[in-house]
């Protein structure tokens, strides 16, 4: 479904990814942890296509086109779906007006009619059942007077109504309480299918409780300088990065 | 069109000769001058629309009448509305300005209790070169005004704002609220002129201006989740002006003001 290979990416004169290689199929969940400033943020942001960042080197497929020749949103529309570690407040634009645009984009990409108001209600009612989000909070602002936990769950909810190919999460997980921790990853896994595929970008292991990797990455200075199954979230937990590295000076 | 469908909405006739309003809708359109009157009592609406070139109106709202205006700028025009409030009376006004113009609204509170509201919309585009102003006159004690005007501009379009709050010697008891808000984008101009003149020392007067930028993050959210460019920039400036537009003088031209707008915005 997507692969990286040696991806090289700057902002301004700051070359953070280093050679990144990554592939991911349909059907796997891919974690990436490392430590703070190791590129994890910025592989998320340079696949969704946000324009601050410069590819230098390297090439991205995804389902067998080039990544790199589209925007942003004709990524998002080919099914490519970000969940934001900051979500965006929007004053004035409605949950449900945005949606609405949102998810008739992506039926429009994919050739199928707009849905009609009484189809969106019922999609809108089954979907943020999902994330337990309060329904009210659909006729509000998008993100609005949020509260952390609500902004989290109203990404999951969105990821669920635009029922993307591949989704990745960056730091889903920061600032929730373990309650909406829980429902959070419970609703990413909910959603999981086996055409689908997650990549979840994360700092801690707690959240890897729930969402099952196959694959755990660790990120440092910019390269995947150690891959693994969910055991090695479990050992970075316990022992922090410092041997891998460690190790990876000494290469 | 958006102004021919507001006046079939409201129902609106011709001013008279007299220019007397009693209850109903009304409706000016074009270049000419022209005295109103709205009597003692009455409630009334009248549509403002401008046709090319100058256009000025002096209403009288008397002792407790109420008027609600809604007055569309779409031509390249210069309109100048001078309004009177008696005691009691009221006068809410909704403005939407979509061309190159010049357009100057001067409300005076005469008697005690009268109130004034205008929440004002420009949007303006390529080479426009539009000015608003908003004058209010606090002239007696316990009156009330509300200004919100709403400003955006694109292109080489240049846009201002100025607004005058006078609250004379024995006007006690004022209380007041302007304020000015603007999104400029790109090279475009927007320059925002809040001015206070206040003669009497009990009162209740507050101002606030801003011109900023679009929010460049909002647009990469709305982008992410498949929007084009376009739509996300005029999602985000309908979400700026939807409280002006919501809050519409007169009810059910929301929608039509929206269209009016929307067709504007697809031009930023």
């Amino acid at each position: 479904m997507l692969k990286v290979e040696n991806l090289h990416a700057s902002v301004g004169d700051k070359m953070i990814l280093k050679g990144i290689n990554l592939e991911v199929k349909a059907g796997e969940v891919h974690a990436i942890m490392g430590p703070n400033g190791s590129g994890k943020s910025t592989l998320a942001s340079v696949l969704a296509g946000n324009e601050k960042f410069t590819v230098t080197e390297g090439s991205v497929e995804f389902e067998g086109e080039n990544l790199l020749d589209l925007n942003i949103e004709e990524r998002s529309r080919r099914g490519l779906f970000l969940g934001f570690q900051y979500p965006v407040e929007i004053p004035g634009v409605t949950m449900a007006n945005f949606m609405k645009l949102a998810v008739n984009e992506q039926r429009k990409a994919r050739g199928l009619e707009p849905l009609t108001a009484a189809e969106y209600l019922r999609m809108m009612k089954e979907k943020s059942a999902i994330v337990e989000l309060d329904s009210k909070l659909t006729s509000r602002a998008v993100n609005e007077g949020f509260s952390g936990g609500e902004k989290k769950k109203n990404e999951i909810f969105q990821m669920a109504m635009l029922e993307p190919k591949l989704s990745i999460l960056d730091e889903t997980d920061s600032g929730l309480d373990i309650d909406a921790l829980r429902i959070v990853a419970t609703g990413v896994t909910r959603l999981k299918t086996k055409e689908n595929a997650t990549v979840v970008i994360t700092h801690y292991q707690r959240l890897l409780d729930y969402i099952v990797p196959d694959y755990v990455h660790v990120l440092y200075k910019g390269r995947i300088i150690y891959t693994g199954d969910k055991s090695l979230a479990l050992k970075l937990e316990k022992e922090g990065y410092d041997w891998l590295i460690n190790d990876y000076k000494e290469e | 069109m958006v102004v021919e469908r507001i006046n079939e909405i409201l129902g609106a006739k011709p001013v008279d000769a007299g220019g007397a309003l009693s209850s109903g809708a009304y409706v000016i359109c074009g270049d000419s001058a022209t005295d109103v009157t709205v009597a003692e009592g009455t409630t009334a609406q009248l549509l403002i629309a401008d046709a090319p070139g100058a256009i000025e109106i002096n209403i009288d709202v008397e002792r407790g009448a109420n008027l609600s205006i809604v007055h569309l700028v779409t031509e390249h025009s210069s309109t100048n509305i001078s309004i009177a409030v008696a005691e009691g009376g009221v006068c809410r006004m909704t403005q939407a300005v979509i061309s190159s113009s010049d357009s100057r609204v001067v409300a005076s509170l005469v008697g005690s209790g009268a109130r004034f509201e205008l929440g004002g919309v420009f949007v303006i585009t390529d080479e426009d070169q539009t000015s608003v102003t908003v004058d209010v006159n606090h002239m007696v004690a316990d009156t009330v005004s509300r200004t919100m005007v709403k400003g955006v501009a694109s292109g080489n379009a240049h846009g201002s704002f100025s607004g005058l709050v006078y609250v004379a010697p024995d006007a006690q008891h004022t209380d007041s609220v302007q304020s000015s808000r603007n999104v400029t984008i790109g090279t475009a101009r927007i320059e925002t002129l809040p001015q206070l003149e206040i003669y009497a020392d009990d009162v209740k007067c507050s101002h606030g201006a801003t011109v900023g930028q679009m929010d460049v993050d909002a647009i990469l959210y709305m982008r992410q989740r498949g929007l084009s460019l376009v739509d996300a920039k005029r999602l985000q400036i309908e979400g700026f002006v939807d409280d002006v537009v919501l809050h519409a003088s007169v009810e059910g031209i929301t929608d039509a003001l929206t269209e009016l707008l929307g067709e504007k915005l697809t031009r930023l």
